[in-house]
């Protein structure tokens, strides 16, 4: 849409390969169809849970049960989700950029050739391209996984309540769900090969597998599973999964009515004929190594998003960077896309903010004696009614001595992460100092005061 | 057998009639009533109305296309109209297909292409 704003003519081409188990979505890519938004929906689904425990502590009366109804709940979700994927065909129309739902590959210089879903072709050149396909789920490679097991990109319209879940993977992906689904009310799973959430601070990572296990999520560390089996046919269904331990010769075996794979994700980079065109990528990842402009080893090929070697996977990051790009090539920009200091938030039952370094990472570019960590645990003012735990919520910013105190790391974990961690980004981006943290007169009562 | 119309005036007579061609694709145009002289009082609707009759022809097979006047101005600026409540419209003219979350709203409407897409899409 940027580009069409300076007059470029443009083409878009979406197309979506289905799941093994034959589900496919619109236009949007992942975030719309089968991450943040749909993810974030039932995350608040399960919040909406706990407040109506809550809730009778503060008054509130009601004497049903309250129970959930997982098909209202996707039925909604989808519904949002496909007036959003609507809302994206009339704003490409509207700004007059060509769209068509057809799988692209490079056949050879500047020059894609685009097959729909009935299968015809059409060639297509152009002066640039700008890859940005994304990943999807990767699969565990045992007997029974494409067959019977779902992964994200299944769950979020999964025409059936999954039941019994056991999640493979410590991802945050795989966190979040496994989450959400305990908080509507079922039995869940979480199948850890090794540590929680790779890449983030681990200190909080481990906080936040104590407080989803004090809430009833089971967690069976140092295995992984070797072979998953059809029971009984069904929707769902009933699974017997195969696990060993990766520590001793240990195998456990388990039942469960959905397995909910989220061990990881691969970039679409293998089938779209980069070879054809000279585009280098990693071969061991599949991911894309591009310059500071976003542009790969071949000078009119661009790409943005996951895919991009060494960058953050979120989002924000993709649309910033293709935004800028376009400016920089069409409207005689030269701000480049800044991948530092990028605020994340990752949505578990007790939710985490993070922007900056993680504690290991100051200490290991900064040295120990050089950082400053300054932490606090809290208790949300909402949460001492209804007696919920109250030393769970926990704040910690990570200064560098060096430098004035500078506030290189901001963690928090408790309710409302996301809307607290966004403010405290821009603070960073503008390089505040501890001091002028301190200086700064909290708002009461809030978690963010901390 | 290409496509048939119905006109309907107020909610009641479009619930019933939505319901009777259940499993049919169907679209709806709605627009504010029309005066004596035929003509009516939302002056999008006056320019809606033939850019859509135009690209009709590009509907499914079988479609069904339900033309329905909603009521007077006064009916229509009360926020809580059936229109507004039930079918979550915001504003005449709206084109629409129903049971799905696609659909035009006021300008939108003018634009031959995006009806036509509107008709066509999967």
């Amino acid at each position: 849409q940027e580009a069409a704003k300076y007059e470029k003519k443009v083409m878009v081409l979406d197309f979506v390969m289905p799941t093994p188990l034959g589900n496919s979505w619109g236009l949007g890519g992942t975030c719309v169809n089968v991450g943040c938004i749909p993810k974030k929906l039932m995350h608040q689904a399960a919040l909406l849970g706990q407040a109506l425990q809550d809730s009778r502590k503060f008054g509130w009366q009601f004497t049903e049960e309250v129970k959930h109804n997982w098909m209202t709940m996707t039925e909604s979700v989808q519904n949002y989700i496909g007036s959003l994927n609507w809302g994206y065909r009339v704003a490409l129309r509207e700004k007059k950029v060509t769209y068509e739902n057809a799988y692209g590959e490079f056949v050879g210089p500047h020059t894609v050739k685009a097959t729909n879903k009935r299968g015809v072709e059409k060639l297509y050149t152009a002066e640039r391209f700008l890859i940005a396909t994304g990943e999807r789920p990767r699969y565990l490679g045992i007997p029974g996984d494409r067959e019977y097991c779902i992964s994200s990109d299944d769950l979020f319209s999964l025409p059936y309540c999954p039941g019994k879940t056991l999640v493979v993977g410590a991802s945050y992906v795989a966190l979040e769900c496994a989450g959400f689904l305990a908080g509507l009310g079922l039995d869940v799973t979480v199948m850890v090969r090794s540590i929680l959430l790779r890449g983030f601070d681990q200190d909080i990572a481990n906080k936040i597998g104590e407080y989803m296990e004090e809430h009833g999520i089971k967690f069976i560390r140092e295995f992984v599973p070797i072979k998953v089996e059809q029971i009984e046919e069904g929707a769902p269904g009933r699974l017997k999964v195969t696990a060993k331990s990766t520590q001793a010769n240990q195998i456990i075996e388990g039942e469960y009515n959905t397995v909910l794979l989220a061990i990881g994700r691969d970039a679409c980079t293998r089938k779209i004929g980069l070879d054809k065109v000279g585009v280098k990528i990693n071969e061991k990842t599949g991911k894309i190594p591009v310059n500071d402009e976003e542009q790969t080893n071949v000078p009119y090929i661009y790409a943005v998003g996951d895919i991009l070697q060494d960058k953050l996977e979120l989002t924000p990051v993709a649309i910033q960077a293709g935004r800028l790009l376009v400016q920089r090539l069409y409207a005689g920009a030269t701000t480049k896309c800044d991948y530092v200091n990028v605020p994340t938030t990752v949505f578990t039952p007790l939710e985490y903010g993070a922007c900056g370094y993680s504690e290991e990472t100051a200490v290991e570019k900064f040295g120990e004696e050089n950082i400053e960590v300054y932490h606090s645990h809290f208790w949300p003012l909402e949460w001492t009614v209804p007696s919920r735990d109250n030393n769970k919520c926990y704040a910690k910013i990570i200064c560098n001595i060096q430098d004035n105190e500078r506030v290189i790391g901001f963690h928090v974990l408790g309710p409302n992460a996301g809307e607290v961690t966004q403010g405290f980004a821009a603070a960073i981006k503008c390089g505040m100092t501890k001091e002028q943290l301190d200086s700064t007169i909290g708002i009461h009562p809030v978690c963010a005061e901390v | 057998m290409g496509w048939e119309e119905k006109q309907v005036h107020g909610y009641p007579e479009f619930v019933q009639t939505a319901q009777r061609y259940h499993g049919r694709p169907i679209f709806a145009l709605f627009c504010g009533d029309k005066d004596a002289e035929g003509r009516s009082w939302c002056p999008d609707c006056v320019t809606a109305e033939p850019v859509v009759r135009k690209e009709l022809h590009n509907m499914p097979d079988e479609s069904v296309f339900i033309y329905c006047l909603v009521g007077d101005r006064a009916y229509w600026k009360d926020p809580n109209n059936e229109f507004r409540k039930n079918l979550k419209l915001t504003g005449v003219p709206t084109l629409l297909k129903y049971g799905t979350p696609q659909k035009l709203v006021e300008e939108e409407c003018f634009k031959a292409e995006l009806v036509r897409m509107l008709f066509t899409e999967d």
